[in-house]
């Protein structure tokens, strides 16, 4: 079943996910030690194409961290990084776990290999920051969210978004997609955070938010 | 060895197809995860087709024809057919169906994907000329209408299959 949200609920959800978001940034730049500042949310209802595009079209490279979001509310969150920004992002993750004496030496030949300690950090990085945007939904709900174990992926955008899409439009034509951009403050590293719910799922949360029916 | 970047590249996004009889053109689909695409090629007629499917089953759907196997199928070969090309004389190769990510506790898309792709051509008499199928690489293909070579690229390499 699909939920066909009111512009007012889509309002509410938007403004929901917005918070859950900022709380996401703010857990990315407690972890890596740097002011994180954090675009306004959007959230749109679209076509798997349009997801695609939102992601730098899909032959566009980027390392991902996913994580599955499952209990009363259900889809899929996506953390995204150019591949360069991954490699910085990590090696400032690392300096803060490592000391700058143990720090390892910065790849700059090739920007699609990662070391093993490179993609842990990035992993837990998506993990720490998806985990912050729903910690902050759970508030919410009266039932739990669960996220499970964070998958990281060197992968063109389109090959790593489209099996969550392929979860998603099974039965329906759109999903709904919220976005926001983060970048380091002075200097960018760029990373962008999708949430796709699956719409029959987000009931429960516009229950909790006393906005069913608007 | 490299794909082709000119103002004759057609697209076939997630759950559309793209068919030409110029030589000039270039079929291509980006970024095929557990997606699929079929391309179709007929050497005499020099007619060329491109579908890339997203999921085994489901309804018919007008504004993406070829969004699922069982029902696009059909869809996609009737266009090649009505564009001259022969179907029984043509190359049919396939590249995609990989599992990216664990989604939805391993619901493994790719793989049925992959099934209803060979079942679905073996009951219309028809069969794969070429296929790279399955693991974890993302894909990007194209069909050159010109000769029928079909590329297949990956984060590391560019091949023909």
């Amino acid at each position: 079943m699909t939920l066909t949200l009111s512009e007012a609920g889509q309002n509410v959800v938007a403004g929901t996910f917005g918070r859950a978001m900022k709380r996401a940034g703010e857990a990315l730049g407690s972890m890596s030690g740097q002011i994180i500042d954090v675009q306004t949310p959007v959230l749109r209802r679209c076509t798997a194409a349009d997801v695609l595009a939102m992601a730098g079209g899909a032959e566009s490279v980027v390392l991902a961290v996913y994580v599955g979001i499952t209990g009363s509310l259900q889809g899929h969150a996506l953390l995204l990084f150019a591949p360069r920004d991954a490699h910085r992002l990590a090696q400032i993750l690392l300096a803060g776990l490592l000391g700058p004496g143990e720090l390892p030496i910065e790849s700059t030949t090739d920007p699609l290999s990662y070391d093993e300690l490179e993609l842990s950090a990035l992993q837990e990085a998506g993990n720490v920051t998806i985990s912050a945007f729903l910690n902050e939904l759970g508030m919410h709900l009266h039932e739990p969210v669960q996220p499970t174990p964070p998958q990281v992926a060197v992968e063109m955008a389109g090959a790593v978004l489209d099996a969550v899409l392929l979860d998603l439009v099974s039965d329906a034509d759109q999903v709904l997609a919220a976005k926001t951009s983060f970048s380091e403050h002075g200097r960018a590293i760029d990373g962008t955070l999708f949430v796709l719910p699956r719409a029959d799922s987000l009931r429960v949360l516009l229950d909790a938010l006393g906005a069913i029916g608007i | 060895m490299s794909l082709t970047a000119t103002s004759s590249l057609l697209a076939a996004g997630i759950g559309e197809m793209v068919l030409s009889s110029s030589p000039d053109d270039h079929l291509i689909a980006y970024g095929l995860g557990s997606c699929i695409a079929l391309a179709v090629w007929d050497p005499r007629a020099r007619v060329g087709g491109l579908a890339h499917f997203m999921l085994p089953s489901g309804p018919a759907n007008s504004s993406s024809p070829v969004k699922f196997i069982d029902t696009g199928l059909d869809t996609f070969l009737r266009a090649l057919e009505a564009q001259g090309a022969v179907l029984n004389r043509s190359t049919l190769k396939a590249a995609g169906a990989a599992a990216m990510l664990t989604v939805g506790g391993g619901l493994a898309i790719g793989k049925r994907n992959e099934e209803m792709m060979q079942t679905s051509l073996t009951e219309r008499g028809l069969n794969l000329t070429a296929a790279s199928l399955g693991g974890n690489v993302g894909r990007t293909v194209q069909l050159e209408v010109a000769d029928g070579r079909f590329l297949i690229k990956s984060l590391s390499s560019v091949t023909e299959l």
